[in-house]
């Protein structure tokens, strides 16, 4: 979760796995919009000497839909290239990396940034650095200036792409033990006594892609709206990574060479949407496509498994939710079309994109961004900057799919539905105890560090 | 070249060869040579045949793929991955 080796075939290739996508109007720039995708989950920061890094052989890309189509308008490339200063050393670094270009970083990553349109490609930059990963005390003995080095100017665009600690967080090993939820485990089925959620992503990192453009970059007529009802302030985002479509293994080299075209292999927009909706024998395949074409996909969304397992799990607790059989509209637009105009009537709130079902991250960027006491449950908990208005860094989005799927949204589409009492309270328990996210670009806190890590306390029983 | 000594080779190049790869060279002369074009690729090329049964073959080239329909370039690399 929230995207987390979520399909079968990503599992096992974790550099092209993309973990979450991100997409908000930036509190400190509001004329811009940030994006962030994540790559490469549960990295342990101490995993040397071969520290986690971008693959070289992968395409990166951060999509934007400014048409109403659900198809790429806009796509940001990055592309890695890795160097290897001395191949004589088995080491990651020989020595204190104080600065980005210190000559005792033994393995520095640089990338291109293209942008695609139209199908044309312009290089925006390239042989933009990397930070290292965060080694420990003496190896990166100022990971902060470090990072924050390598935060680069183009323009009026900012990019980052490097190692960050992970944002999300989630009760991994409760959920998937049969859907228990510790904080209300005692109505569990197979009942056992309450306990406070344990955040399974807790000290892991990952790789991170970050972007911030000017608004008027990335909208339908190159303009900075002011208007959230107006259909050009709602653009759809999502973010890809691919795969050459033939390897050969080059004895020689010792690795694999790739052949042909980039081939999609892993995509996420909405959080949790491969994840928990759709079934396992089609993960993969959702992997490969593009969001235009999730109407294959809709069933699952309109009479989502969970829905149905949350009464089965939690005898009578969800009898509202046992009985509701109608398709799941709310669900529906939340993730496939957007929430049209009327459906939350604070703020004149929509970022319904038309018919075309699609799992994109909607974000109205005429909706400023709140600077003062951002509610994490998003536009559920009243504060429309948040999911599933696009995805903020500290937007607890676990808390917010469960409510939701166990029915709080329903009434936005179908007044006569009274949610459970339990539906509204539902949680996993976890809070975000991750590295503190950042105020500024690129809004992910710094990785924790490999000499700082405390190996875990998992037992057989 | 029949089909015990077609098997004698295949056994006699496989066991000098890298595990799972046997070297052949044609026996015959081809009937017509092609010759190399100008434009034609100079590089790597792999070369994807799906479905024996279609005349559709697949390279993959740099970052491109070509799409080539040919019954009889098909056969013929059928053919040599039979060992023929």
């Amino acid at each position: 979760m929230s995207s987390h080796r979520e399909a079968p075939e990503t599992a096992k290739d974790p550099v092209a796995d993309g973990t979450d996508t991100y997409a908000f109007v930036s509190p400190a720039r509001p004329d811009t919009v940030t994006f962030i995708a994540n790559f490469i989950p549960f990295q342990n920061p101490d995993g040397g000497p071969n520290f986690y890094e971008f693959g070289d052989d992968v395409a990166y890309d951060i999509h934007v839909s400014n048409k109403g189509t659900a198809e790429s308008d806009i796509i940001y490339r990055f592309r890695f290239h890795t160097t290897v200063r001395n191949p004589a050393s088995f080491l990651y670094n020989t020595g204190p990396i104080t600065s980005l270009g210190a000559s005792t970083w033994n393995r520095p990553q640089f990338y291109s940034l293209t942008r695609i349109k139209d199908g044309h490609h312009k290089v925006l930059a390239e042989k933009l650095a990397c930070p290292p990963v965060n080694v420990g005390p003496r190896s990166t003995p100022n990971y902060a200036a470090l990072a924050a080095a390598a935060v680069h100017k183009i323009g009026k665009r900012r990019v980052f792409a490097g190692q960050r600690a992970d944002a999300f967080h989630v009760d991994l090993g409760s959920v998937f033990d049969l859907g228990a939820l510790r904080p209300f485990q005692h109505l569990h089925l197979l009942p056992s006594a309450d306990a406070p959620g344990v955040n399974s992503l807790q000290s892991y990192n990952v790789h991170s892609i970050a972007l911030q453009v000017p608004i008027s970059e990335v909208t339908r007529h190159h303009n900075l709206p002011t208007d959230p009802a107006s259909a050009g302030a709602v653009i759809g985002v999502w973010a890809t990574a691919s795969r050459r479509k033939s390897r050969v293994l080059d004895r020689a080299k010792g690795k694999y060479v790739g052949h042909g075209p980039f081939e999609q292999v892993s995509r996420l927009g909405n959080p949790l949407f491969n994840e928990v909706l759709v079934p396992m024998g089609l993960k993969d395949q959702w992997n490969v496509l593009p969001p235009h074409g999730d109407k294959k996909f809709a069933a699952y969304v309109n009479h989502p498994e969970l829905a149905k397992l949350l009464p089965a799990l939690y005898p009578g607790v969800f009898p509202h939710l046992a009985a509701y059989t109608k398709k799941r509209a709310d669900l529906n637009a939340i993730l496939l079309t957007g929430i049209p105009s009327g459906v939350v009537t604070a703020g004149g709130f929509q970022n319904y994109t038309g018919p075309v079902e699609a799992d994109m991250l909607r974000l109205n960027v005429a909706i400023p961004p709140t600077t003062t006491n951002p509610n994490s449950l998003g536009v559920v908990g009243g504060d429309l900057a948040g999911w599933p208005n696009g995805r903020r860094v500290d937007d607890d989005v676990v808390t917010i799919a469960l409510r939701a799927v166990a029915g709080v949204t329903i009434p936005l589409v179908d007044p006569g539905y009274t949610p459970d009492a339990a539906a509204g309270l539902v949680t996993d328990g976890t809070s975000n105890t991750n590295a503190a996210s950042t105020s500024t670009f690129p809004y992910l806190g710094n990785p924790g560090g490999g000499y700082q890590t405390v190996p875990g306390t998992t037992q057989a029983s | 070249m029949t089909e015990t000594s077609r098997r004698k080779l295949i056994v006699a190049a496989g066991a000098g060869a890298a595990a799972g790869t046997v070297a052949l060279t044609s026996g015959q002369a081809s009937a017509a040579e092609v010759a190399r074009r100008p434009g034609s690729a100079r590089e790597p090329v792999v070369a994807f045949v799906k479905d024996h049964k279609s005349s559709e073959l697949r390279l993959m080239v740099g970052e491109r793929e070509v799409v080539v329909h040919d019954r009889d370039l098909v056969n013929r690399i059928l053919n040599a991955a039979g060992g023929q």
